[in-house]
């Protein structure tokens, strides 16, 4: 290495040392540490976000695909059950009309969904429920009313 | 016996990370009194602007406080403080979708010297800004801790993830690079 190279080096680290000194001394350093404080407070006082912390479009539109999945999983039971005289009902499936729905409206429905069907309901009020309902949310009675039914 | 008691040491880091763990959030206040500055320098010296200067000085601490459960302590809390430093503009730095410079004038505001010699170590120091923001993040990055924290290759290496060795390579990258554009 060259004397010249040796001073230019020594040059760069004078000028590397110097770089960002007045910025970093107009820093409200108190003013810093309080930020900080508080940005710690907030998130321990802050609820723990789900280990899926996908965002709300993501959320919606998986709260819409769970939707239409259970509106076809229902047409298609009914359907079963009604192909003789209901097919034209079904021609439509169930998802069109939720394609229009918005994500606060389909998140609502998510939740009117969820709810399960009430218990010792007879078999006709199982098979419109599965039209709302998923088929986990049945109980083994009304899953066996629902068996029969579509054996006609 | 003597009449004034002997100043008590100031806590290492390990001392306040330790308190600040065990909910002494006045802990994580001293941590960022004592190193507040060097990683402000070290993040307007990589390009960082001035006027988002204290924004990411916090996001860094609060990123590193987050973190501490993964701080082994193979390298000083302050050089794996400037690391989440690094990472933190680059993310900025992505999100704004421009590399930001040091002002003409920083670094080299003294008040000693002629004006003239002020002018030419003013833009020298421009240059060496503008050089940086073009180097790769890890040459950068192994150059600040280097030439303007002082800091030794073994020590860079261990809060990089990589060799004293390879360190020292990037270090001569940056520098020969950073020559051009200020000589």
């Amino acid at each position: 290495m060259t004397q010249y190279e040796d001073l230019d080096d020594a040059r760069l680290r004078r000028l590397a040392e110097q770089l960002g000194t007045a910025a970093a001394e107009r820093l409200d350093v108190e003013a810093t540490a309080r930020g900080v404080l508080a940005r710690l407070r907030r998130e321990t006082r802050a609820p723990a976000r789900p280990w899926w912390p996908a965002p709300a479009w993501l959320r919606a539109a998986a709260a819409a695909a769970a939707v239409v999945g259970l509106g076809v999983a229902g047409a298609l039971v009914r359907g079963a059950a009604h192909r003789a005289r209901a097919g034209d009902e079904l021609a439509a499936p169930a998802g069109a009309e939720l394609r229009e729905l918005s994500a606060d409206q389909l998140r609502e429905l998510l939740e009117t969904v969820s709810e399960p069907a009430a218990p010792g309901a007879p078999a006709a009020a199982a098979l419109v429920a599965t039209q709302d309902v998923g088929l986990d949310d049945l109980a083994v009675p009304q899953l066996r009313d629902l068996l029969q039914s579509l054996e006609g | 016996m003597p009449d004034a008691q002997p100043a008590a040491a100031a806590p290492t880091d390990a001392a306040l990370i330790a308190a600040y763990r065990g909910g002494d959030e006045q802990a994580a206040a001293a941590l960022v009194r004592r190193h507040a500055r060097a990683l402000a320098r070290f993040l307007a010296a990589a390009g960082g602007a001035e006027a988002e200067l204290d924004d990411l000085v916090q996001e860094t601490f609060v990123r590193a406080f987050r973190a501490l459960g993964r701080f082994r302590g193979d390298c000083q809390f302050r050089t794996w403080l400037l690391t989440i430093g690094g990472n933190v503009l680059k993310d900025a730095q992505r999100r704004a979708r421009r590399t930001r410079l040091v002002p003409l004038d920083e670094g080299v505001r003294s008040a000693d010297g002629d004006p003239h010699e002020r002018a030419v170590a003013a833009e020298a120091a421009a240059r060496l800004a503008a050089g940086l923001a073009r180097l790769p993040p890890m040459q950068r990055n192994v150059f600040l801790l280097r030439a303007q924290q002082g800091l030794e290759y073994a020590e860079i290496a261990a809060a990089l993830g990589t060799t004293p060795g390879a360190a020292r390579v990037h270090y001569h990258h940056a520098v020969k690079r950073l020559k051009e554009y200020v000589a």
